[in-house]
């Protein structure tokens, strides 16, 4: 057993740590939170120059051919500096679409584009129901035909090129590859705490080629399946960095801050809170690797990914409140860089599937037997259910 | 970054498994109570057992009697012991004695003492906490005063697990009074029935006996039972109570995951209102939540336990993990007893008590887990200080003296 990255991964975290720090200062982070675009082309060029958006990505479609773990160290880092923009969406889950499902013309079409940072592109899965669940996906398409309806919470709609839309292909769970200035296409945004951007796509008629499926009609589950877990490894490891964060400003906090002629860190109260902090971050961590190297080693890893994402989600918003709380009243300001990095945390835990929706990925992993739950009028909660 | 077990551990694995399969562990005579640490109860005919197997004394040096296995190997064992359920428990106290022992033991310790523990013929009583002298450990009253070729102690010790049990103390005590606080103190390995010695039972909230308190009075111990250099015996306390935390805590996720199964198995076969409790979504939450607290601890555990195969430095790492064990525990313990509802409180061997009255004894053992061996208290203070290097608090300005 070794916990430790390699040495090509040690030089891939501290290149990432120290170009986040000079062109992804929290100056820039707080200004595209603020901005109705919030995307730094120049930016995400530089990441592009450094291989960044082609990492998943085979040598000879224009990658660097990592592993998803390599992917995952990367991201934790971005996650640390709280870089935003459309990175996860596109270099991580619709590029893994594309290389799990796209047909031999798609790929060498789009990956050394989306390798290269010249395209983006993000996935439209989520509907009324606001389930990142296949099964709740009800939008019809016929293909070829045209297809009407609409997609919410569609990240970074604005600056995608091309959008992998989940849909129903005579009832089949199937997706589609469309580029985004389609005839029909509108992009109407949404707007949310965490500064991210999010859109409701909306499609009137838009036409639908044969070449735009995206593997074939009724795969749609087995193929998004390895794009989801890959995407919410990514958005864990967004919160095990961002957490990181917090506590390293944290504990920075509690050296300096004096109160009552002494540093507040010199107190047991603070110090206990930044001690949990500690544990909730290294947790976090350990579960992200572990199962980020099983899915990178091909083992199965549906239960880690999912107790992963589910564990991230509830300690690092721990850890973001306990901040808070530590930093006091100064952490109020919009000035002050923890709120960001705790409104990205929350974004990042209900993304991919929330603590709940992975939870019961764990729950039937452990064996607790699976029919469907009980209805919610037999479902009543007795008062031995309330944790202490 | 591996997460895997390298093949030679894997087969060791295996053949602890092959091993347990022989020697069924419920087969064993128990000596002593199961404090729910993880590491099952007290029995010297399992401890003799894996003497007989070679295990106890696999990573000692070759000049000691040992195969000079790598200190994984212990991992694996205790792990495979754990899952089982197997009642081990005075290994972890044997394995740090000897270490203490083939560090800096003298001849007489080396020659009398490891032999016996490699046979699992001796086990260890700690007497570190006496009555005033808890979380402030420093401030312990006992004494030992040298007497020609011997030490005499006299002192009080208490919460001396096992003591009645075992065949020798781990005697803490005050050699010196020098200016430093820290200074000054010995440990003494000291055969149970040595004159002088009253070993009382304390009957704890189970209802069983598991502590002790030890009443030394005017106790000879030959100078040659001091273990580690005198006077220094601080430092060595230090880094055994750092390993006690590791090593008495590391089987606590298996044994944690092997409580979670029979609550997962409870839930699947009992029925309520007409349909298995495992359907109840909040049940299903809670349970999997746990789950993934239980994943997270034995990782904690094993990244530390590779902090130390590698010889890096540990500052904070045993002092978190070990309240982390402790805490996840006692909230499996709180959870169990939810989903047992009424019949939660029955005790083992009582009619209708369910999954064997098990799951009220860790409930009412864990409870002692997060302040045995240091609080959760003192040692979230120790990680804040000693791994994030946040300043102390000031210590009273007239520091008492050890009167």
């Amino acid at each position: 057993m070794d916990f430790r990255p390699s040495p090509a991964q040690q030089i891939l975290i501290s290149t990432a740590r120290a170009f986040l720090r000079q062109h992804c200062p929290p100056e820039l982070v707080q200004r595209l939170a603020l901005d109705e675009r919030g995307f730094d082309e120049t930016l995400w060029r530089r990441m592009a120059e450094l291989g960044w958006p082609g990492l998943l990505i085979p040598l000879e479609l224009g990658g660097s051919a990592g592993s998803l773990l390599d992917v995952i160290l990367l991201v934790e880092e971005m996650g640390r500096a709280g870089l935003p923009g459309p990175f996860v969406t596109s270099a991580v889950v619709a590029t893994s679409l594309l290389l799990a499902a796209g047909s031999p013309a798609q790929q060498k079409r789009l990956l050394p584009t989306l390798a290269a940072g010249e395209r983006v592109a993000t996935l439209a899965l989520v509907e009324e129901s606001g389930s990142f669940d296949l099964d709740a996906v009800t939008l019809e398409c016929a293909v070829p035909g045209r297809l009407t309806g609409r997609k919410l919470l569609v990240k970074d709609a604005h600056v995608a090129d091309d959008l992998v839309v989940a849909v129903r292909v005579g009832g089949h769970a199937s997706l589609i590859l469309v580029p985004a200035d389609r005839p029909g296409i509108a992009r109407l945004p949404l707007d949310a705490i965490s500064g991210e951007k999010l859109f409701e796509v909306t499609f009137d008629g838009v036409e639908v080629r044969p070449d735009d499926l995206l593997g074939a009609v009724g795969d749609g589950h087995e193929l998004l399946a390895g794009a989801l877990q890959a995407g919410a490894m990514a958005r864990a490891a967004e919160m095990v960095g961002g957490a990181q964060h917090v506590l390293e400003l944290a504990v920075e906090h509690a050296k300096t801050r004096v109160q009552g002629g002494r540093p507040i860190g010199g107190y047991q109260a603070i110090q206990h809170a930044c001690a949990d902090l500690v544990r909730d971050v290294e947790a976090s961590r350990a579960l992200l690797y572990a199962a980020a190297w099983k899915m990178a080693e091909g083992l199965p890893a549906e239960s880690d990914a999912a107790q992963a994402k589910a564990y991230a989600g509830e300690a690092c918003l721990a850890v973001a409140r306990r901040g808070h709380q530590i930093f006091g009243a100064i952490s109020y300001c919009e000035e002050h860089p923890l709120h960001l990095i705790h409104k990205r945390i929350q974004a990042a835990s209900v993304e991919f599937g929330d603590g709940q929706f992975h939870l019961e990925t764990v729950a039937r992993a452990i064996g607790l037997v699976s029919e469907a739950p009980l209805p919610p009028s037999e479902a009543t909660i007795s008062p031995r259910d309330f944790p202490g | 970054m591996n997460f895997d077990f390298t093949e030679a551990e894997q087969a060791f694995a295996e053949e602890v498994r092959l091993f347990l399969r022989a020697n069924p562990p419920e087969t064993f005579p128990i000596d002593g109570m199961d404090a729910g640490y993880g590491s099952g109860a007290h029995s010297r005919a399992f401890l003799r057992a894996l003497g007989a197997q070679g295990w106890l004394s696999m990573c000692w040096p070759k000049t000691h009697g040992g195969r000079e296995q790598p200190m994984f190997m212990k991992l694996v064992l205790m792990e495979e012991l754990a899952l089982a359920g197997a009642p081990f428990g005075p290994l972890a106290g044997c394995w740090q004695t000897a270490d203490a022992i083939i560090e800096f033991g003298t001849e007489r310790l080396r020659r009398e003492v490891l032999p016996a523990i490699a046979r699992g013929e001796a086990t260890f009583w700690q007497g570190y906490s006496e009555p005033d002298a808890g979380s402030d450990l420093l401030a312990l009253k006992t004494e030992a005063r040298r007497d020609g070729d011997h030490y005499v102690i006299r002192g009080h010790k208490i919460w001396s697990s096992h003591a009645g049990i075992a065949t020798y103390g781990l005697v803490f005590a005050r050699t010196s009074r020098e200016a430093r606080r820290s200074r000054g103190f010995s440990m003494f390995v000291v055969a149970n029935g040595t004159p002088g010695m009253d070993i009382r039972p304390i009957r704890s909230l189970t209802g069983e006996v598991y502590h002790h308190e030890v009443f030394l009075d005017d106790v000879r111990v030959p100078a040659d039972l001091v273990l580690g250099p005198a006077g220094e015996g601080f430092q060595a306390l230090l880094n055994g109570l750092d390993a006690d935390r590791f090593w008495g805590r590391f089987y606590k996720a298996p044994a944690l995951g092997r409580v979670l199964r029979q609550l997962v198995d409870y839930a699947n076969m009992t029925p309520v209102r007409g349909a298995p409790l495992a359907r109840d979504p909040l049940v299903r939450r809670r349970l999997a939540a746990i789950a993934a607290d239980i994943t997270a601890l034995r990782l904690i555990f094993y990244r530390t336990g590779c902090l130390i195969r590698d010889g890096a430095p540990l500052t904070y790492e045993t002092a978190m993990a070990k309240v982390y064990a402790d805490e996840t525990g006692q909230k499996l313990a709180r959870l169990g007893m939810d989903l047992l509802g009424v019949w939660g409180p029955l005790r083992e061997g009582s009619r209708w008590a369910k999954l064997g009255g098990q799951i009220s004894h860790l409930y009412l053992t864990t409870l002692g887990h997060t302040i045995a061996g240091g609080t959760a208290e003192i040692l979230r203070t120790s990680v804040a200080v000693r791994g994030l290097g946040l300043p102390s608090e000031p210590k009273p300005a007239a520091e008492p003296r050890a009167r």
